[in-house]
């Protein structure tokens, strides 16, 4: 196999593997640039977005806050956690967050499902409340998912394939430049056209 | 091949920035949470005069102009009436604020890190600005979505023309899409 055959396998089988994350990027950037049009658009339904599912009292203790003011990120995760549990909802990713020095919000979410729990300190009161599915919402969701503060094993693996998706990124620049220059009768006009390109993207760096 | 000649900058931006973003976490050890901090950079008197009943948007334009700082920004009014406008620059956001009492613009720069670059880059879209350069960067990335689809409906289709590939591509699609699907139904 030479080198320019490995090249250009490896370009295509990449591509070939991770063509539905690949895609899936492309595709879920739409809401993300045009979120006006989509919000407008699921307004124009007059459905609520969020319905109430349960709102109780609920006595956890709550973290306390250290000396500067901000409770520790582990004790606020392992209180989101608490929340959950009682709220009967597991197996979800989740980020917990101190809304105000009152209220501590747990989001939960899996790419089809997102659920919102909202914890007031002060009365003990638990909210639960469930997103209605939006198509748009479920390809942002997957578009922003990342990061390996989950626990689990299986969940933090999507992360790895998101690294691998940017990695492979840049080999298909790499790969697909080298492949281009083998192509002699495509250089000069190839030159020209990465030269706009890299002299555009230069102008918008400098200017926006 | 010459769209993703000319998109390559793009695809290089998109593909490192979304490393970083993949480990925030790294970065926050790092350098810390939160956005970085500013720093002073110039103290000046503005002895610009506002039109009456001019608005918030109105005053930051014509502040951002006169300083040359003119581009996409949010403006916010602060404590005791001070106009806090945050210019959107890509490669230094600034923050400046006009304190009406004294007649004085504090300009701060955002201290420089890579990751928040590569950050900002990603994050940057939309037409909703108003500025004329803003939304030809809008257009670059909507054209880049589009490029993005191509690039999977072409690809699939270069590799069907290549029957010696046939065999070998069906195990890594299939591969892919299984582990795809399977992420979207249990994670």
């Amino acid at each position: 196999m030479t080198f320019s055959h490995f090249n250009r396998r490896t370009h295509l089988y990449l591509g070939l593997a991770l063509l539905p994350w690949f895609f899936m990027y492309g595709l879920s950037s739409l809401p993300f640039a045009h979120s006006a049009y989509f919000d407008a658009r699921d307004a124009a339904k007059k459905l609520p977005l969020w319905t109430l599912r349960a709102d109780r009292t609920v006595d956890v203790p709550v973290p306390a806050a250290g000396a500067d003011g901000q409770v520790d990120p582990k004790d606020l995760r392992a209180f989101g956690a608490r929340l959950l549990q009682d709220a009967g909802i597991s197996g979800t990713s989740f980020g917990a967050y101190r809304q105000s020095p009152n209220q501590i919000n747990v989001y939960s979410h899996t790419f089809r499902k997102s659920t919102q729990l909202k914890y007031f300190v002060d009365s003990r009161r638990l909210t639960v409340e469930e997103r209605r599915f939006r198509w748009d919402h479920f390809l942002t969701g997957m578009h922003a998912r990342g990061g390996f503060e989950d626990e689990r094993l299986f969940v933090r693996s999507w992360s790895v394939i998101v690294d691998i998706v940017s990695l492979a990124m840049i080999v298909w620049v790499a790969s697909g430049l080298i492949m281009w220059w083998t192509l002699p009768g495509h250089r000069r006009w190839g030159l020209l056209t990465i030269a706009a390109g890299a002299i555009s993207f230069l102008i918008f760096a400098a200017t926006l | 091949m010459y769209l993703a000649l000319f998109l390559f900058p793009w695809v290089l931006m998109y593909g490192l920035s979304t490393l970083v973003m993949n480990h925030r976490a790294y970065f926050t050890a790092r350098y810390g949470s939160g956005a970085p901090p500013f720093e002073i950079e110039r103290t000046i008197a503005y002895d610009g005069v506002f039109p009456d009943n001019a608005d918030l948007r109105a005053i930051s334009r014509q502040i951002l102009a006169s300083l040359d700082l003119d581009g996409a920004h949010g403006v916010t009014r602060g404590k005791e009436g001070a106009i806090v406008i945050n210019r959107n620059d890509l490669t230094s956001p600034r923050r400046l604020t006009y304190t009406p009492a004294n007649r004085t613009v504090v300009i701060e720069r955002m201290a420089s890190r890579p990751n928040a670059l590569l950050e900002r880059f990603h994050r940057r879209r939309g037409y909703a600005t108003g500025y004329r350069l803003d939304t030809i960067w809008a257009v670059t990335v909507d054209f880049f979505i589009i490029g993005m689809v191509f690039w999977t409906i072409s690809g699939l289709w270069m590799w069907w023309e290549m029957k010696v590939t046939r065999r070998v591509g069906w195990s890594a699609a299939l591969a892919g899409a299984g582990t795809f699907a399977l992420y979207v139904l249990t994670i």
